[in-house]
């Protein structure tokens, strides 16, 4: 079992993991009753969504060698510029990602404060009988 | 014992449908090259030697959000405020924001408000350095705003709300040091427009450093200092923005009555 082997079981395994989270806050959003619980179940689905796209950024081990955050450290010489093109991984989805999470946090934000006139309306935030009272 | 069974079963299947598909493809693990438009990025983003197509910024993700993409950041701006002010509209009859000057009592036990007062600066110095050096390390403005942010909400929950608008922070000042924040990302975004103006050249909306046929733009450096031309700015602007939008949301939250 040589390292490349463990290498890409572990990238599946949290691929994996990324699918089976998503198929919970689904449920979570689809089948639980609780408001609260519902938003919750959404910031899971987004966040898992993010890692996700930070996930297709990503690049697979080079030669033994961790791929390095797109964040160049050392004076832009020619030699330095060639090694970090070859080993950063994809900024591109993080700064996408960047952008999702502060859209996200603003949904919940409101979410929230509806949330909040929600339940001074209805003195619950059970949406089956929310349902029920139509109006 | 019926729940542990149940995260057992899907621990092992999550396990053995890995297991199966590292041998069943190779496709689904990312690759040892990365796209063309990433290597562009990667290429451009700080490299003196094509002086007019780089942001000298050293964090390529900065350079990204604020410069190669900067209006999709801008939109994402005005999408956080304006869902600020929908909630703050919602929440409007449910609070009152009267500092009525008794003397605040209760929170928390000596110890924690102590430790309390002295890791409180030290949050906001961390979120500063976040926000600050956006340009030159992992990080920005949006990072350091919401660091920032938790100074407030920590002495919310320590001491009360009411200490925190004793000691000046009310939602109308917050939202003074937001739209100071907003003001400044929107005048950053036209500065090089604005200088173009001013002395008769050509100038893009939105410009950073000087680009072929638009010789007007921000320095890179100040002195001796990177500044990346107006990534600084922006962080600085968005970190204020940032900060005090979360400062106001924290404290509206927990000042909104359920009789209203």
């Amino acid at each position: 079992m040589n390292l490349e082997f463990v290498n890409s079981y572990l990238l599946i395994i949290t691929l994996t993991s990324l699918l089976v989270n998503s198929i919970i806050a689904i449920y979570g959003i689809f089948y639980r009753p609780h408001y609260i619980k519902k938003v919750i179940a959404l910031t899971i689905l987004s966040d898992t969504m993010n890692t996700f796209a930070i996930y297709l950024g990503y690049r697979r081990w080079i030669d033994n060698v961790n791929p390095r955050p797109p964040v160049l450290t050392t004076p832009p010489t020619d030699e330095a510029l060639d090694s970090f093109i070859r080993q950063a991984v994809d900024p591109l989805p993080q700064a996408l990602v960047l952008t999702a999470v502060v859209i996200g946090l603003a949904v919940t934000l409101f979410l929230v404060f509806q949330g909040y006139i929600l339940y001074t309306h209805y003195k619950t935030l059970d949406m089956r009988e929310i349902k029920k009272l139509k109006g | 014992m019926k729940r542990a069974i149940e995260l057992l079963v899907i621990i092992s299947l999550i396990l053995g449908v890995s297991l199966l598909l590292t041998f069943a493809s190779e496709l689904l693990v990312p690759s040892k090259d990365i796209r063309l438009l990433a290597l562009f990025y990667l290429f451009t983003a700080f490299n003196p030697r094509i002086e007019y197509y780089t942001v000298s910024s050293p964090e390529v993700v900065t350079a990204i959000v604020w410069d190669y993409r900067g209006l999709d950041t801008l939109f994402e701006t005005s999408v956080f405020y304006l869902a600020l002010i929908a909630g703050l509209a919602l929440a409007r009859k449910l609070y009152t924001e009267t500092y009525s000057g008794e003397v605040v009592s209760g929170g928390l036990s000596t110890i924690v408000k102590t430790v309390t007062r002295i890791t409180a600066p030290m949050i906001i110095v961390v979120g500063a350095s976040i926000g600050l050096h956006g340009h030159l390390t992992p990080g920005g403005g949006f990072q350091g705003g919401a660091t920032i942010a938790v100074a407030p909400m920590i002495f919310i929950v320590v001491y009360s709300t009411m200490f925190l608008l004793s000691k000046g922070v009310s939602s109308s000042r917050m939202l003074l040091l937001r739209s100071i924040g907003l003001l400044g990302i929107g005048f950053t975004g036209i500065a090089g427009f604005l200088i173009g103006l001013a002395v008769n050249k050509y100038a893009y909306v939105f410009q950073n450093l000087p680009k072929p046929g638009a010789e007007i733009g921000l320095p890179a450096y100040i002195g001796n200092v990177l500044i990346s031309g107006t990534l600084w700015f922006f962080n600085f602007f968005e970190m204020l923005a940032v900060a005090a939008g979360f400062t106001i949301a924290f404290t509206v939250l927990l000042l909104a009555r359920r009789e209203g």
